[in-house]
């Protein structure tokens, strides 16, 4: 009984890291058709804020880690991706994975590939009690995390004006233009939350591994973007969906699967990945109305 | 549609024997330029011909990538994942059987005592990758756009996991060593001249014509009876069988495989390099993998650095690939067609 | 042209325009002109050019040549975003509503461009004329039939204040029923004050409206005038039902 309470809070806990990064590529799907596999980036920077201010008080560092997003995304949009939003998706795919690539490499060059360790909240390792039932505060931590961002996000687009006007967009870009809603605007804030939610999962990640390195962000990012897939590009709640499900399900095949396939649990997952693009395209919860153009 | 331009039917008969040098001069070019590649090769001192041989082998796989993504205008991810399964069977099939009694005691009998000779293994390393291809691209080749990207990265991921960990057939994470090392640089020559030649008779054909066309606007070469499916996947299969090659020859010019080789970095380089040629021409991807892997060269002197009067100055390690991704990105934002904008090398002369 | 009173500046003025996509040339030399409180409609057979003219208008299209100016400020240097706020709103063909939000929020949207604080009494203003619209105002607006979605679509524009609306085929998909209530609030929305550019291959509905016409066949005017002139002229059928026989026009008939 301990052991499957043990597992399932595991998963859920991973599963929400992954929600949140899968939020945060399709937030920036749903706006511009772009997949960024510079999310990934996002997060390193945040751990590596994290690293360089280790020591201070905590709300400190957690909001140098968010100021090195923040300012990491709003660099790469205007620098990079801004100049090319109106080319198709697939240049914009190779654009990410460009600057994915350049930041990753740069990264190595200053600081070389070698993960640095770094005891980031060491509060949060203990174990606690719960109903008689032992387990890590860290987890338990990370998924009211993760739901809090769920709530807060879907109360930010669905109350707010920017949030209007960012649904808006993702339905139908063009249109919302000759309305008068401001692309640079929206885009812009699409980037801002997808790289607050790159800090805070970058937090927990460096909290819960204890480490920083230049590739940290590539394996989350891989994963999350095939849940963003088989959740239904282009549609928020399927992003998270998607997420919680795959990041869930690697945790589950983990315990689950006999010890001689358990290494090939990332195979499932790309495969079932190949399935649902070819049965249902649209991933789980298809986008509505879907629209490039007038 | 192609930019070649040339229009057969209108030129007189005389003239039909330079008409076909005509048709033929992008590839001739090509050819003159790889033959001449290899001449330099020939007197450069060791390191540098090494380099030079490795370009070419890369240059066997960004052409295999551009008879795909050139032709279909569909972007892949997975080619490198062809190159790994080209190395690892031509690897299996060569190696003595004593190393493999070392690094891979659990072979089934028949692999164990395999021993065949280069050409042989090496057109099985081609021809089970393009087996692989035809298999898998067979359901995947109905997508396009975005799904098709994530598809073939999701061959790459498979890929990667399946030899990394089939412990007893690949030796999983582990390197396999003692491959017979018969890859210098006219070795890869004739592979790049092998690749270009295909390459060049494949985007000549009615069936890459056809696909080009349905690049275009895929809706209307479907409703005028085009199998667009079809034809994607022939240049799938061509492309993985290109890749495979050029995954052997890299074995065989490394004497080791691993499969740490054939992941991202590599992908991100073949893509690079594809990129920035120009993904619409057989120059553009000949002329994208020769640029960098100059370029990388360059930027590897400068890592090792000179030394002027007792001072050593290095470039910082690793900054070749900072600045190949950021020639990427430059490309991508000015000059989106890359280094060739699409065409192949035209006639010099007035017609 | 045949009406010549050119006195009054006009609202909306097109001088020569050229619109291209790739080689295709979908407007060739365009000179219109709307004046301050007409009902301006533009009809012609499918492909004619009639939606390129109100893209190349709504900032949608860069015409390669030509100038468009409203109230005689030059329009080249406003983008996208901003033809709103110079007072020009756009009913696209096909309506594009907002399908997945509500139809509250698809007025908000129209509201884009506005600061003032009454934009919700004027969307209280459009749910009591349309109750209809009011009761489901917080359903997703892709519930909607056909027109409402284009009620829903007009409001939209209206919400915006503009001096001039322009609508793309507002009667296409839609029952004669319906297509007459949409005409009906298209002349009330005149007598607001608000001047309208439309867009029709139902021309017999567009003319029974307009002030003034123009047909347009292959990305030009072949002719313009007053609906009863355009009737009365014996290039009428040549320059409209020559060209296409559509549904359309054996209905308006």
């Amino acid at each position: 009984m301990d052991r499957i309470v043990q597992t399932l809070v595991d998963a859920v806990s991973v599963g929400g890291l992954y929600a949140l990064t899968a939020l945060g590529i399709g937030l920036i799907f749903g706006v511009m058709r772009l997949i960024n596999f510079a999310h990934g980036e996002l997060i390193m920077i945040a751990g590596y804020a994290i690293l360089l201010m280790f020591g201070l008080p905590i709300w400190l560092v957690a909001v140098g880690a968010l100021g090195a997003a923040l300012l990491l995304a709003l660099a790469i949009e205007r620098a990079a991706f801004r100049p090319i939003r109106e080319a198709d998706p697939a240049t914009l795919l190779i654009s990410s994975f460009a600057v994915s690539f350049f930041l990753q490499k740069t990264m190595i060059l200053f600081v070389g590939s070698r993960p640095k360790g770094v005891d980031f909240l060491p509060g949060l390792a203990q174990q606690i009690q719960l109903a008689g039932i032992r387990l890590q505060l860290l987890q338990i931590v990370t998924i009211v995390v993760s739901a809090v961002l769920l709530v807060g996000l879907t109360w930010f687009l669905k109350t707010t004006r920017l949030g209007l006007e960012m649904r808006a967009a993702a339905e139908n870009f063009r249109m919302a233009q000759v309305l008068g809603v401001r692309a640079n605007r929206v885009i812009a804030t699409a980037f801002a939350i997808s790289s607050v939610l790159a800090a805070v999962v970058a937090c927990l990640f460096v909290a819960q591994t204890g480490l920083v390195q230049p590739r940290m962000g590539l394996q989350l990012v891989v994963i999350a973007f095939v849940g963003t897939v088989i959740g239904g590009l282009g549609c928020l709640p399927g992003a998270a969906l998607g997420g919680f499900l795959v990041g869930a399900a690697t945790i589950l095949l983990q315990t689950l699967l006999p010890p001689d396939l358990r290494v090939f649990r990332e195979a499932f997952v790309f495969v079932a990945v190949a399935l649902v693009l070819l049965f249902r395209p649209q991933g789980i919860i298809p986008a509505r109305g879907l629209k490039e153009r007038i | 549609m192609n930019s070649d331009g040339h229009t057969p039917a209108r030129t007189a008969a005389a003239f039909s024997g330079p008409e076909l040098l005509r048709r033929l001069w992008p590839l001739l070019c090509l050819v003159a330029i790889i033959v001449l590649i290899g001449i330099f090769a020939e007197l450069a001192p060791t390191v540098v011909q090494r380099r030079i041989t490795q370009g070419l082998i890369y240059l066997v796989a960004v052409v295999g990538l551009y008879v795909f993504v050139g032709n279909s205008g569909v972007l892949a991810f997975g080619n490198v994942a062809f190159m790994a399964i080209g190395a690892y069977v031509s690897a299996l099939l060569t190696m003595s059987a004593g190393a493999k009694g070392i690094f891979l005691p659990d072979l089934p009998a028949w692999l164990q005592t395999a021993e065949w000779a280069p050409l042989a293994a090496a057109g099985a390393g081609g021809g089970i990758a393009a087996i692989v291809a035809f298999v898998v691209g067979y359901p995947l080749m109905r997508l396009s756009g975005i799904s098709a990207g994530i598809a073939t990265f999701a061959i790459l991921v498979v890929t990667y996991v399946v030899i990394g960990n089939w412990s007893s057939v690949t030796g999983g994470q582990n390197s396999l060593m003692g491959l017979p090392i018969y890859v210098g640089p006219w070795t890869a020559v004739i592979g790049a001249l092998v690749a270009v030649g295909i390459a060049f008779a494949y985007q000549e054909s009615r069936s890459a014509l056809l696909l080009r066309a349905s690049r275009e606007d895929e809706a209307a070469a479907a409703a005028s009876g085009v199998n667009v499916v079809r034809h994607r996947l022939a240049a799938f299969v061509i492309g993985a069988f290109l890749s495979g090659v050029s995954g052997v020859l890299l074995a065989h010019f490394l004497g080791t495989v691993r499969v740490e080789t054939f992941y991202l970095d590599l992908t991100f380089l073949i893509i690079a390099m594809l990129v920035i040629g120009g993904m619409g021409s057989l120059t553009g991807a000949v002329a994208g993998a020769v640029v960098i892997a100059a370029l990388t060269e360059l930027l590897r002197q400068a890592e090792v650095g000179v030394t002027i009067g007792g001072v050593s100055l290095a470039a910082p390690g690793g900054l070749g690939d900072v600045v190949l991704a950021l020639l990427m990105l430059l490309i991508i934002l000015f000059r989106p067609k890359g280094i060739a904008g699409g065409k192949e090398i035209p006639w010099p002369f007035r017609r | 042209m045949i009406v010549a009173e050119t006195t009054t500046e006009p609202l909306l003025d097109l001088r020569n325009i050229e619109v291209r996509y790739g080689a295709i040339t979908a407007l060739r030399g365009v000179d219109l002109h709307v004046k301050t409180g007409e009902i301006v409609a533009i009809v012609g057979p499918n492909g004619a050019g009639k939606t390129s003219l109100l893209s190349a208008v709504a900032g949608l299209v860069k015409p390669v040549s030509g100038s468009i100016s409203l109230s005689g400020k030059s329009l080249a240097p406003v983008g996208l975003e901003d033809i709103v706020r110079h007072g020009i709103a756009l009913v696209p063909e096909g309506r594009n509503i907002f399908a997945s939000l509500t139809v509250e929020e698809n007025l908000q949207l129209g509201a884009t461009s506005r600061r003032d604080s009454e934009v919700n009494t004027d969307i209280g203003r459009f749910f009591s004329t349309f109750p209809i619209l009011g009761e489901r105002r917080n359903q997703p607006a892709g519930l909607l039939s056909g027109g409402e979605q284009q009620m829903l679509a007009i409001a939209r524009a209206l919400l915006s204040r503009p001096k001039l609306l322009m609508l793309d085929e507002p009667s296409l998909g839609l029952a004669p029923k319906i297509v007459e209530q949409v005409y009906v609030e298209l002349e009330k929305i005149r007598d607001d004050g608000i001047t309208i550019l439309v867009v029709e291959q139902n021309a017999a509905r567009a003319f029974a409206v307009a002030d003034r016409a123009y047909i347009m066949s292959h990305g030009q005017f072949a002719l313009s005038g007053t609906p009863a002139d355009l009737r009365d002229n014996a290039g009428f059928d040549a320059a409209y039902f020559g060209v296409s026989m559509d549904s359309e026009s054996r209905d308006g008939a």
